[in-house]
């Protein structure tokens, strides 16, 4: 008995708690981040933005989830009952998944798995599952196109995401996220972290995730002028919010990746003292909301692509540019002996 | 950890051209577009001949790399020159086709020449892996052939048959490998062989019938054949000539040293097999090529009852026997070869016609053509003094020395039986009323059915390359 | 617990956990919130008018030639992950080999570009 409550009962409670812990900070995080998009964009466009519920509407998202919480939940009749309410479920579940192997700072990672890399790029191959699951249970016009584009856009920027992930495994040379932000630990603070060497790397990677995200300047799948509201036009209530939820933790997920890979995850930009003073997790969220603010810019300030567009960037532009950089990074590395052993 | 280094490629020279040819080429006709599809037909028969010459040329003996995982005999050197000729051939063919139809796409001869390197690693392939390599490089360019007819119903139909029953005989292939792997615990055909003489086990037995069944699919022979005449049918008739000529070729080598090589030891096992299969395939592509109307679908009847004789030579299990199904084959090369060149040039004002009874009375408006394909029909009956006759009498042989009275016996009343629609075709071209004739055949048509003309009716003048060569590549497999 | 165990139980854990919490929230409505379903609210949305057939219709083949190109190039990324972390160890053996592996997959790419298999209109 205690044997079994020492190596089984014990690790689990706290493993539960750790995760419930982690999800609650992140959902409570994405509150915030989803309150800031949109005070960012009300910015930029010179007005205020929500204000009303709670000191200058920092509760407004918590409004939102009561609001949604309390809302009718509608099944339309000719939906695919089962799948279109899996599909909400799914692209929240994976969407959320994906955390448990991001470390925030050090040592400080739910499952810290040797092959952390390829985890998130399983799960965010299968966030497409829930899309086309919404598009194809709806049973209507506007869902099953917008499924339909969504999936495809998301597809081809994967490619790009994953010859970039390559990029920076060859230097890194290891798939374990802690190991790869360890990697980054040079002399040179935040010059030696690989967003400088790999930059056009950089420039893909967060361009691809706008798309793979489906954030503007690529929200084609909800373009309102065009398909109502994408896949998710026969949702309400919290099936629909559920798909923003996931969709925001995609971009935060996202916004973390491009952390670890590229801006030395919970590393000081200069590894001398006053710098250091600062515990890890402050840095990883100082970086991670820098890439979010800049998410939150692009979509104030970029009009929005046509799909041929979107199409022609992710295979003749991206794709050609990061196989070819592939082959520059692993040509420089093998050649000038800078590959890690 | 050892850095892994380069493993000697001289042997896989021959399939490297290849590869780099065929990408050259790929690249060749992207840019410049279909304009230059017989410059691209013309280069990639150059690439294949020069392949063929590689082969010969390799420096002699018995030469393996990768590990041991392709080997380069005299039996692949035999039968990788059949396959590449074969390819030739069959691109050789297409042209004037695909020039009619005003279907011509580029990527025809690029495909065959891929489809030739994945052949010629089957013929090489010394283990299961490399073999199932091999055996999907061919098979995938052949699904893509035969559906090569895009905006014809019935070539997207066959391309789709045989995808899908290809890649049902790909499982069971896989499925039986994988039951091999198991009960032996290597993947390489000589240490199956080593396992196999020390303990056979029920499992392996399955494995041995999966692996074969897989490989009977691929030569079409009973009773995996069911694919053959619809896609025979429904495939491009150059296509269709390509189908029936190298990847028999291909299966043919992959039959023999999967069981010559990997399993010596159960020999009494297989051979009853391999010998229920020659039967089967035997009598139905004699019976069942009576009621045919359409000359492909005959040919695909006829190529089942040649796999069928074929496999006679293989059941023996002995030297001998090797050496007769590898004369065989090459005999039945060129006589299919010559006989799809003859179909090739069945084409009127209205199109192309591809019914038995449209060769009526060919003998008095194209006498020459007819001469041939009596020759080739003759030599296919087996017919003495033609070559199909001598290809039937080597297996016949061997089988008679291995003591396998039965199966003999049976081959020869099966041969009897297909004398008698093969000879019905004879009689339609010269005693039957005239019909309205063909059009002018092309100079490729004529060069392919020439020589194969030549080879059947001219073999027993100068038989002693070909014997002198099979025999020296059946002695290399023992 | 072994190793492997050890490594992959917090993470099953967690979506374990993540599901809970999902399925609350998904839940939560259908206890909660007002129902009064009618065959207006439950029909297809269709700008206005009722749905005149299937939605579940045919579309455009070149979605699937996405899908197709997708499945190449994402399994040459899966290949390529093994190489890139063993990248030091392998040496110019290693390296030459996945460059050609790249000038075929390049091949193969400049080939469905000239065809126009990557066009959208």
């Amino acid at each position: 008995m205690a044997e079994f409550w020492s190596s089984y009962l014990w690790p689990l409670i706290v493993v539960a708690a750790q995760s419930l812990l982690l999800l609650v900070v992140l959902l409570v995080a994405i509150a915030y981040v989803l309150y800031a998009d949109r005070k960012i964009w009300a910015a930029v466009q010179i007005r205020r933005g929500p204000n009303v519920v709670g000191p200058w509407g920092l509760l407004q998202s918590f409004a939102d989830l009561i609001k949604f919480v309390l809302k009718e939940p509608v099944i339309p009749a000719g939906a695919n009952k089962g799948v279109f309410l899996l599909a909400p479920l799914v692209t929240c579940v994976l969407s959320l998944a994906a955390w448990a192997v991001i470390p925030v700072s050090a040592g400080w990672v739910i499952a810290d798995i040797n092959v952390g890399v390829l985890y998130i790029f399983a799960i965010s191959s299968l966030s497409v599952y829930g899309i086309i699951m919404a598009g194809w249970a709806s049973n209507s016009k506007y869902p099953f196109l917008a499924a339909l584009r969504s999936a495809a856009q998301m597809v081809s920027y994967e490619v790009s995401i994953g010859f970039v992930i390559i990029t920076v495994l060859l230097c890194a040379g290891s798939l374990n996220l802690s190991a790869i932000v360890e990697a980054q630990n040079g002399r040179f603070g935040l010059f030696s972290w690989y967003w400088l060497p790999l930059f056009p790397m950089f420039v893909v990677f967060f361009v691809s995730a706008l798309a793979e995200t489906n954030r503007p300047p690529f929200d084609l799948v909800e373009a309102e002028s065009e398909l109502v509201a994408g896949f998710m036009v026969e949702y309400g209530s919290t099936p629909y919010m559920m798909f923003m939820l996931g969709e925001y933790v995609a971009i935060a997920t996202m916004c973390s990746m491009g952390t670890i890979l590229f801006l030395g995850g919970w590393l000081p930009p200069a590894p001398i003292p006053p710098f250091t003073w600062v515990p890890g997790i402050v840095w990883f969220a100082l970086k991670a909301l820098f890439l979010f603010f800049l998410f939150a810019m692009v979509k104030a300030f970029v009009p929005r692509y046509r799909y041929d567009q979107l199409m022609r960037l992710g295979w003749k532009v991206f794709l050609p540019l990061s196989i070819a950089m592939v082959v520059v990074v692993a040509a420089v590395l093998q050649f000038a002996g800078l590959a890690p052993r | 950890m050892n850095p892994a280094t380069l493993p000697p490629l001289v042997p896989a020279l021959p399939e490297l051209m290849l590869a780099l040819g065929a990408m050259a080429l790929l690249m060749f006709g992207v840019f410049r577009g279909p304009r230059f599809v017989h410059v691209i037909s013309g280069l990639a028969i150059a690439l294949l001949l020069l392949a063929a010459v590689m082969v010969v040329y390799l420096p002699g003996g018995t030469l393996t790399t990768f590990g041991g995982s392709f080997v380069v005999d005299d039996f692949a050197r035999f039968m990788k020159v059949l396959a590449l000729v074969g390819s030739a051939a069959a691109i050789a063919l297409s042209t004037d086709y695909f020039d009619s139809l005003r279907e011509q796409r580029f990527e025809y001869p690029i495909l065959i020449v891929l489809s030739t390197i994945g052949m010629m690693m089957l013929i090489s392939a010394a283990d299961l892996i490399a073999l199932y390599l091999g055996l999907e490089t061919m098979s995938l360019v052949l699904y893509v052939l035969a559906a090569i007819h895009r905006t014809s119903v019935r070539s997207s139909e066959a391309g789709l048959k045989y995808f899908v029953l290809g890649a049902l005989s790909s499982g069971m292939l896989l499925y039986g490998a994988s039951l091999v792997y198991g009960f032996t615990g290597t993947v390489s055909f000589s240490g199956i062989a080593r396992a196999t003489a020390e303990q056979t086990s029920m499992g392996l037995l399955f494995g041995l019938v999966f692996l074969f069944a897989g490989f009977c699919f691929k030569v079409s022979a009973v009773p995996f054949h069911m694919w053959t005449p619809d896609v025979y049918e429904g495939a491009p008739t150059p296509v269709t000539a390509f189908f029936a000529s190298a990847p028999k070729v291909a299966g043919i080598a992959m039959f023999i040293r999967g069981a010559i090589d990997a399993f010596p030891d159960i020999a009494p096992q297989w051979q009853q097999i391999v010998g229920f299969v020659a039967i089967a395939s035997m009598l139905l592509g004699s019976f069942a090529a009576i009621g045919q109307r359409n000359f492909k679908r005959l040919m695909a009847y006829s190529s089942i009852g040649h796999m069928g004789f074929a496999l006679i030579g293989l059941a023996a299990g002995t030297e001998e026997g090797v050496r007769g199904v590898l004369i065989y084959t090459a005999i039945y090369v060129a006589m299919t070869l010559g006989t799809f060149a003859v179909i090739l040039s069945m084409r009127r004002k209205v199109g192309y016609v591809e019914d038995i009874g449209d060769l009526s009375g060919l003998a008095r408006t194209h006498p020459a053509l007819a001469f041939f394909l009596a020759v080739l029909l003759f030599s296919l009956a087996g017919i003495p003094p033609l070559a199909g006759f001598f290809a039937k009498f080597y297996v016949f042989l061997a089988a008679i020395k291995a003591g396998l009275y039965a199966l003999a016996v049976i081959g020869v009343l099966a041969s009897v039986v297909a004398a008698y629609y093969y000879l019905a075709i004879v009689k339609i071209m010269y005693f039957d009323e005239a019909g309205e004739g063909f059009e002018p055949m092309s100079a490729e048509l004529k060069v392919v059915l020439g020589l194969a003309g030549l080879i059947n009716l001219l073999f027993f003048v100068y038989p002693s390359p070909l014997l002198e060569t099979a025999t020296s590549a059946a002695r290399s497999l023992f | 617990m072994s190793e492997l165990l050890a490594d992959y139980f917090p993470l099953v854990v967690f979506i374990g956990v993540a599901l809970a919490i999902s399925l609350a929230l998904m839940i939560a409505p259908f206890i909660v919130a007002y129902k009064n379903p009618d065959p207006e609210k439950l029909s297809a949305y269709e700008c206005g008018f009722n749905a005149f057939d299937d939605a579940r219709m045919k579309f455009d083949v070149r979605f699937y030639l996405v899908a197709i190109l997708f499945i190449i190039f994402d399994l040459e990324v899966a290949f390529l992950f093994p190489w890139a972390i063993t990248f030091g160890e392998l040496g110019f053996f290693g390296f030459w080999s996945m460059m050609v592996f790249l000038a075929v997959l390049t091949i193969g790419f400049i080939y469905e570009w000239k065809k126009g298999a990557l066009e959208w209109d």
